[in-house]
C-alpha cells in the first residue's frame, strides 16, 4: 500500500527540457521528496528532507505561492510577482580562476572572459542603493583582477553599505600588500571557500591541498581587521564527517573568522554526474550532523530556519565566542519571528550577518573584551561585537529539485545585464541524460 | 544618574543608590547598576539607559 501523502503542491522545471511543469513535496514515511513529471521526459523525484525532523515545523506555513500562479523562471528579473526584495546582490568581476573545482556552480576557469573596469563601475552605479546594498565581488576568483581595489571604492563611494568578497584565498595567503590595499579601499569581509580541516578534502575536492593557505589568508586578513566568514561546500563521502572540526576550527580563529556558511553541494555548473537522492544533504541533515558532531555543544534550537528566504533556502544561528565557547543568542520557538514577510525583510536579513561578519574598527574592539563576565551588560556588549560568530547555511537549488515556491522567495539576487535575478534561477542548468 | 544630583525615593523619602540590578529579555539574563532606593527596590531606568544600552542589548538579541 502507498502510505505517500502530499504536502504542497508547487511548480518546478523539467530538469532535460527545463519546461516549466507542477511538482509536489510528497511525504514518504519521515522523507520528503520533490516529485515531478514531464509528459517528454518521465518522473522525477528528489529527496528534500530526510526526517531528522518534522519539516511541517521547520516550513511552518511559509510557503505562498499559488498553485496555477508563476511565471518563474522565464519572468526571472524579477518580475512583479517576486515576493522578496534584494538582501545581497552578487556581481561577477572576472571569469578567470586559479583553481580547477570538481565541483563549481559557476563552472569557470577556463573562461578568459572579463567585464572591463568601466562596465563594472557602470554596473555599480546602476546597481547600489545608496546606504543599503550588500554587494559581493564574485566570479571567478575575483582576486584574479589588480583593479580589485578599485572596484571595492567604486563601491563604497558609490554608496554600498557593505561590500563583500568572495574568495578561494590563495591570494590572500601570498600577497599582504593586495590585502592591505582591500582594506584600505573598504572591503567590509571576505567570504572563504574552506571545505575542510585536512588537506585530503581539498585534493578532492579542489584538486590540490590548500589547508596551509586558507590559514595564511585568515591570518593575512586578520592582521588588517576584515572579518572572515569560511564557506564549506559539503559533499558526500568528502566532507560530510568534517563539519564539527571545521566548527570547531572557526571558534578557535575567532574573532579573526566570523562565523561559518555551509552549502550543500548543488547540481549546477560544473558537477560531475547526475546526483541521486544519496548524494543530496539535506539541511535537516546538516543540523543533525552539526549538533552529532560538536557533541550538543551546539543545539538543534540554537538553529533557526530563514525567516527572509524559504525556510527549505537556508537558516541561521547567532553567538557569541567566549573564551572558545559558544553561547547562542536565538533559541528556536522562542526568539524567531514568525513571519519576516515585511517590505523591510531582506533589510533586516542583511543587517542580521553585516553586523556580526564586520570586525569593529581597531579603536572601538581596543576596548578590552577579553575577560569579563558574559552577564555583565556592558561587557557583553562589547563582546558581541568583537566576537559575535554565526553558524548558516543556504541550500542552493537545481534543476532536480527547483521549487518555485522557494524561488520566488529568493533575496540573494545576481546582478547581470541591468537585472537583478535569484541566484538559483539565474545559474539554473539541465541535465543531459 | 546625573552627575552632582541626587534622586530621592518618593515614596520612602531615601536617596537612590547605584545598585547592581538584573535584566531579562528574551531568556538572557544581564545586570548593571543602576540608582535603587534602598528600602523599597523602586529602580530609576533613566531615558538614555533605555535608548542606550538597554536598546543596544536588545537588538543585539532580537532574531532578524
Amino acid at each position: 500500500m502507498d502510505d505517500s501523502r502530499v504536502l504542497y503542491k508547487t511548480w518546478s522545471i523539467c530538469p532535460v527540457c527545463m519546461k516549466r511543469i507542477s511538482a509536489e513535496r510528497v511525504q514518504k514515511d519521515n522523507k520528503v521528496f520533490l516529485q515531478k513529471t514531464c509528459k517528454d521526459h518521465g518522473a522525477f523525484e528528489s529527496i528534500i528532507w530526510r526526517g531528522f525532523s518534522d519539516i511541517n515545523e521547520w516550513v511552518n506555513g511559509a510557503d505562498k505561492l499559488a498553485a496555477d500562479d508563476t511565471k518563474c523562471p522565464d519572468g526571472c528579473g524579477l518580475c512583479a510577482d517576486h515576493l522578496q526584495k534584494t538582501c545581497c546582490t552578487l556581481l561577477n568581476i572576472t571569469s578567470r580562476c586559479n583553481l580547477d573545482c570538481r565541483f563549481c556552480f559557476a563552472d569557470q576557469g577556463c573562461n578568459t572572459d572579463e567585464p572591463t573596469l568601466d562596465e563594472i563601475k557602470k554596473s555599480i552605479f546602476k546597481l547600489i542603493e545608496k546606504d543599503k546594498t550588500l554587494l559581493q565581488l564574485s566570479g571567478g576568483e575575483p582576486t584574479l583582477r589588480e583593479d580589485l581595489p578599485e572596484i571595492i571604492k567604486t563601491a563604497k563611494d558609490a554608496g554600498a553599505k557593505y561590500v563583500q568578497l568572495n574568495t578561494n584565498g590563495i591570494r590572500l595567503s601570498e600577497d599582504m600588500q593586495y590585502v592591505k590595499k582591500l582594506a584600505d579601499a573598504g572591503l567590509s569581509f571576505v567570504f572563504m571557500q574552506f571545505d575542510g580541516t585536512d588537506d585530503s578534502i581539498y585534493e578532492s575536492l579542489r584538486g590540490k591541498p590548500l589547508l596551509k593557505i586558507k590559514q595564511k589568508a585568515i591570518d593575512n586578513c586578520g592582521e588588517n581587521n576584515i572579518g572572515v566568514t569560511l564557506a564549506p561546500t559539503l559533499v558526500r563521502d568528502v566532507n560530510i564527517h568534517n563539519i564539527g572540526k571545521i566548527l570547531h576550527f572557526a571558534i578557535d580563529q575567532a574573532p579573526k573568522v566570523r562565523g561559518v556558511h555551509f552549502q550543500p553541494v548543488t547540481f549546477i555548473g560544473r558537477a560531475p554526474e547526475i546526483p541521486n537522492d544519496r548524494d543530496r544533504i539535506t539541511l535537516d541533515e546538516l543540523v543533525f550532523e552539526i549538533c552529532r558532531q560538536t557533541n550538543g555543544i551546539i543545539k538543534a534550537e540554537d538553529l533557526l530556519p530563514s525567516a527572509c528566504d524559504h525556510p527549505l533556502c537556508g537558516f541561521h544561528g547567532d553567538f557569541i565566542v567566549d573564551q572558545n565557547k559558544l553561547i547562542p543568542l536565538l533559541k528556536r520557538g522562542e526568539t524567531e519571528k514568525k513571519c519576516c514577510c515585511d517590505s523591510s525583510a531582506a533589510e533586516k536579513n542583511r543587517e542580521f550577518v553585516a553586523k556580526r561578519w564586520l570586525r569593529p574598527t581597531t579603536n572601538e574592539a581596543s576596548k578590552d573584551s577579553c575577560c569579563g563576565d558574559i552577564h555583565d551588560m556592558d561587557f557583553f556588549l562589547k563582546k558581541v561585537k568583537t566576537h559575535g560568530f554565526t553558524i548558516t547555511a543556504m541550500a542552493f537549488q537545481d534543476a532536480g529539485n527547483i521549487d518555485f515556491s522557494r524561488l520566488r522567495n529568493c533575496s540573494f539576487h545576481v546582478y547581470d545585464k541591468e537585472k537583478f535575478i535569484p541566484f538559483c534561477s539565474y545559474y539554473l542548468s539541465g541535465w543531459k541524460q | 544618574m546625573p552627575e552632582n544630583k541626587k534622586l530621592i525615593c518618593y515614596k520612602c523619602q531615601k536617596e537612590l543608590e547605584l545598585i547592581k540590578t538584573d535584566f531579562t529579555y528574551l531568556g538572557h539574563s544581564f545586570y548593571t547598576e543602576v540608582p535603587k532606593c534602598p528600602e523599597c527596590g523602586l529602580v530609576f531606568i533613566s531615558e538614555e539607559l533605555v535608548k542606550g544600552r538597554i536598546s543596544d542589548v536588545e537588538m543585539q538579541l532580537e532574531d532578524k
